[in-house]
C-alpha cells in the first residue's frame, strides 16, 4: 500500500488525532477507495504514512474494530469489515451525525422542528440546482 | 511483554545550582518516547546519564540492556546521539563526516545515506562551518540514520528549525518506526512534534519526573470545562480538577483525572456546563508545571 | 569486526592536522638546510628561533587540539561514538604526541647536525639533549593538563605555568657545574650529573600518563 498522501492530522481540528484517522479511514470505505474485505495497512505502516505516533493510529483501529469497520487477525494484518453494504451503512452514519449536529444547532438558536424541515428542504432545492461539477462531493 | 530498551532507576545527580531527584524511566523497545519540560528542567541532564557522559551519584542505568556508564563502548554501537551540545567539525564538509562515520559503522546503508542527502538538501561537498543551523542539525541527524542504530537518543532534534526541516526530520523519525526493533527516546519544546509522534510522554520539571505515561490516556485525563456560574453559586471543589480560573459568571476548570461524570457533578451543583473541550499538550504543559510547582510549594 | 574506533580517531586527527603536519615537516627541511648554509651567528639564532617555534607548537597542539574540541563542542560529537573517555584519552595522546614529534626529532636532528657540521665540541651534546627535553617535557604537562581539566582554564594555567618555567630551569641548569664541565670537550662525555637529569627529564612522562589516566578514570562527568 503506498502513502497515504490525501490526509494530514490539522492542528486546528480540535478533535483528538485518532478520531481524526478513524474518520478518514470510514470515509476511504465510504467513497469505495477500500473495498468491503479489502487489505488495509498495517498499524506500524499507516503510523509511518501518516507521520504519527504508533500507539494512536493502534487505537483508532481499535476502536475501528470495535465499530465493526475493520478486522484484526494476529499476524495477518488488518482489512476492512466484509459485511455487504458497509460503504453504504457508513455513509449513512455520516448522515446521522450531521442531522443531530443540525438539530442541536437549530435547538441552540431556539429554532422549531417545523422551521428545520422547511429550511432543509430549501437546502434541497439548491443543491438540485446547483451545475453537476459541485454534486458529489462528500 | 516487549524488552526495555532504557531502564532508569532512582537516578539522582546533585549539581551546586541543580538536582536531579529519584528519575525513574522506562522505554519499551519499539517506541517513541517524548521528554518534554520547561528549561532547566533536567531533560539535557538526563540524557546525559542515559548516554553514559556524567555519572549518576545514586540510581541504575540501563540502556539496550547494558549498564551505563560502565558498558557504554558496548551501547554506543546501536545508539546515535545528537544533542544541542554537540557540534560537528567546522572545518571539514559534511561528506568528510559521512566517510568518517563510516570508516567506523559497518551498518551503514550509503543508498539511504545519498537520499537522505537529497531530502535534506544538504551539500555533500560544504564545510559545516558554512551550514545554516537548520542544515548542521540535518546533518547530525543524517549521520545517525544512514546506520540505522536501533535507539535513537535526541536532545531537541527539532529546536530552532523552521516547519519544511522540522517536517523532514518527523517524517524520517516515523520512518524509523516501520521496523518494531527499534527506539526513539527525544525531547523536545515543540509540544505539537512530541504530540503528533509520540507513543509515550514523560515530563520533567525542576529535576523531577511529573508525569510518565501512554500519550492517548495522558491526553484522555485532561479536559477543559466551560461553566456558566449563576450568581450565588458556590462551585464545588472536586476530585481530579487541579485548577478553576473565575471572570465574572464565566468559569474555566481544568482538570487532569477527568471522568465522564465531572460534567454532571458540576450541572447538579447549579452551574452550567457549556463545553468539555480535549486540550493540546501545550496547554496541558502551561497547566502541569503551574500546579505542579504549587504542589511542592505547598 | 568493528572496526578499531581508537585508530579512527587518531586517524581524523592527523587527517584534520595535515596542513599543519606537512608544514612543520617543511619548516624542520628548511632549518636543517638553513644550518649547513648559514654562518655561525645565523645559526645560533636561527637554532633559539627553532626552540621558541617548539615550545609555541608544544603549545598549540594541546590547547587547538584538545581544549578547542571541547569548547567547540566536538568532543560531545566524539563520545557520541563507540568509544570510552579513556579511549578518547589514549588516542589524544597518541595523535597529539606524534604530531609533535616531528618537528621535535626536527629540532633533536638539527642540534646534532650543527655541533657536526659547525665542528663544535662533542661535549655539548649532553646539555644539547638536556636542552632539546624541555619543550617535550613543556608539551607534555601543557597536553596532560588539558585532558585532565574540565575547562581551558587548565590548558591556560599549564601553559603559563610552562613557559615561566622554561627561564627558570635553564637558569638552574646553567649552574650546575657537572653539566657545564664539560661543554668544550672534543668527546662525549656523560657524566652522572646529565645521566641523573636526563633520568628525570625522561621519567616524567611516564608519570604524566599515569597522572594522566588516573585522573581521567575517576571523573563523573565526562562533559
Amino acid at each position: 500500500m503506498t502513502g497515504d498522501g490525501a490526509f494530514a492530522i490539522s492542528q486546528s481540528d480540535k478533535r483528538p488525532m485518532y478520531l481524526q484517522i478513524m474518520e478518514h479511514m470510514k470515509q476511504r470505505v465510504a467513497v469505495g477507495d477500500w473495498a468491503e474485505g479489502q487489505a488495509i495497512p498495517s498499524i506500524r505502516q499507516m503510523a509511518v504514512d501518516l507521520q504519527v505516533s504508533v500507539i494512536t493510529v493502534k487505537r483508532a483501529y481499535l476502536e475501528l474494530e470495535r465499530e465493526g469497520v475493520i478486522v484484526t487477525q494476529q499476524g495477518k494484518g488488518s482489512r476492512v469489515a466484509s459485511t455487504p453494504g458497509l460503504g453504504g451503512r457508513l455513509r449513512e452514519q455520516e448522515l446521522e451525525q450531521h442531522l443531530e449536529q443540525a438539530t442541536r444547532i437549530a435547538a441552540m438558536l431556539g429554532m422549531r422542528p417545523k422551521e428545520l424541515e422547511h429550511r432543509l428542504r430549501e437546502a434541497g432545492d439548491r443543491i438540485a440546482g446547483e451545475p453537476v461539477a459541485e454534486k458529489g462531493t462528500i | 511483554m516487549s524488552e526495555l530498551a532504557i531502564r532508569m532507576s532512582e537516578v539522582s545527580k546533585k549539581y551546586p545550582y541543580f538536582t536531579l531527584d529519584n528519575i525513574h524511566l522506562d522505554v519499551p523497545q519499539g517506541q517513541i518516547m517524548g521528554l518534554i519540560g520547561p528549561n532547566g528542567a533536567g531533560k539535557s541532564t538526563t540524557i546525559r546519564i542515559l548516554m553514559g557522559l556524567v555519572h549518576p551519584d545514586r540510581g541504575e542505568v540501563r540502556v539496550l540492556g547494558q549498564r551505563m556508564p560502565q558498558n557504554q563502548v558496548a551501547a554506543k554501537w546501536d545508539i546515535g546521539f545528537a544533542s544541542e551540545d554537540m557540534r560537528l567539525y567546522d572545518s571539514m564538509t559534511v561528506g568528510w563526516h559521512m566517510h568518517f562515520i563510516q570508516s567506523i559503522y559497518s551498518n551503514w546503508d550509503a543508498a539511504y545515506a545519498g537520499l537522505l542527502l537529497k531530502r535534506f538538501g544538504l551539500p555533500a561537498m560544504q564545510k559545516v562551518k558554512g551550514l545554516s543551523h537548520g542544515q548542521r542539525v540535518k546533518a547530525a541527524l543524517l549521520l545517525i540514520l544512514a546506520r540505522r542504530p536501533k535507539l535513537l537518543v535526541l536532545d531537541e532534534p527539532t529546536t530552532g528549525l523552521d516547519p519544511v526541516a522540522r517536517h523532514e526530520i518527523l517524517r524520517e523519525l516515523t520512518g524509523v518506526m516501520a521496523d518494531e526493533g527499534r527506539t526513539i527516546l527525544f525531547s523536545s519544546h515543540h509540544t505539537q512534534d512530541v504530540e503528533q509522534i509520540s507513543d509515550q510522554i514523560t515530563f520533567i520539571d525542576r529535576g523531577r519526573i511529573i508525569d510518565s505515561m501512554d500519550k492517548e490516556q495522558y491526553l484522555d485525563r485532561w479536559r477543559r470545562l466551560r461553566l456558566e456560574v449563576p450568581n450565588g453559586i458556590e462551585l464545588p471543589s472536586l476530585p481530579g480538577v487541579i485548577e478553576v480560573k473565575r471572570s465574572g459568571r464565566l468559569a474555566v476548570a481544568i482538570a487532569n483525572a477527568f471522568v465522564a461524570d465531572l460534567p454532571n457533578a458540576y450541572e447538579t451543583s447549579g452551574a452550567r456546563v457549556h463545553a468539555v473541550e480535549s486540550m493540546t499538550l501545550e496547554e496541558i504543559f502551561v497547566a502541569n508545571v503551574e500546579h505542579s510547582r504549587e504542589e511542592v510549594e505547598a | 569486526m568493528r572496526g578499531s574506533v581508537v585508530g579512527a580517531l587518531i586517524l581524523k586527527d592527523l587527517r584534520m592536522w595535515r596542513e599543519a603536519i606537512v608544514l612543520s615537516i617543511l619548516g624542520g627541511v628548511i632549518a636543517l638546510a638553513v644550518v649547513q648554509l648559514a654562518n655561525e651567528v645565523s645559526v645560533v639564532v636561527g637554532s633559539v628561533c627553532f626552540f621558541i617555534a617548539l615550545i609555541l607548537v608544544g603549545t598549540m597542539i594541546p590547547l587547538a587540539g584538545i581544549v578547542n574540541e571541547r569548547k567547540n563542542k566536538n568532543l560531545a560529537f566524539v563520545m557520541s561514538l563507540p568509544v570510552s573517555s579513556i579511549q578518547y584519552t589514549t588516542s589524544k595522546l597518541l595523535s597529539s604526541t606524534g604530531i609533535y614529534l616531528i618537528p621535535w626529532m626536527a629540532l633533536v636532528a638539527a642540534g646534532l647536525l650543527i655541533i657536526q657540521v659547525r665542528g663544535f665540541p662533542h661535549g655539548l651534546i649532553p646539555l644539547a639533549l638536556i636542552l632539546e627535553l624541555l619543550p617535550f617535557i613543556g608539551f607534555a604537562i601543557i597536553t596532560a593538563a588539558a585532558l585532565m581539566g574540565e575547562s581551558e582554564g587548565w590548558g591556560i594555567l599549564a601553559n603559563v605555568v610552562v613557559q615561566c618555567s622554561y627561564g627558570l630551569t635553564w637558569f638552574f641548569i646553567s649552574r650546575v657545574p657537572e653539566v657545564m664541565k664539560y661543554n668544550n670537550s672534543p668527546v662525549i662525555v656523560w657524566s652522572p650529573t646529565d645521566l641523573r637529569i636526563l633520568g628525570t627529564e625522561v621519567a616524567i612522562i611516564p608519570l604524566l600518563l599515569v597522572l594522566t589516566y588516573f585522573v581521567l578514570s575517576r571523573k563523573r562527568d565526562f562533559i
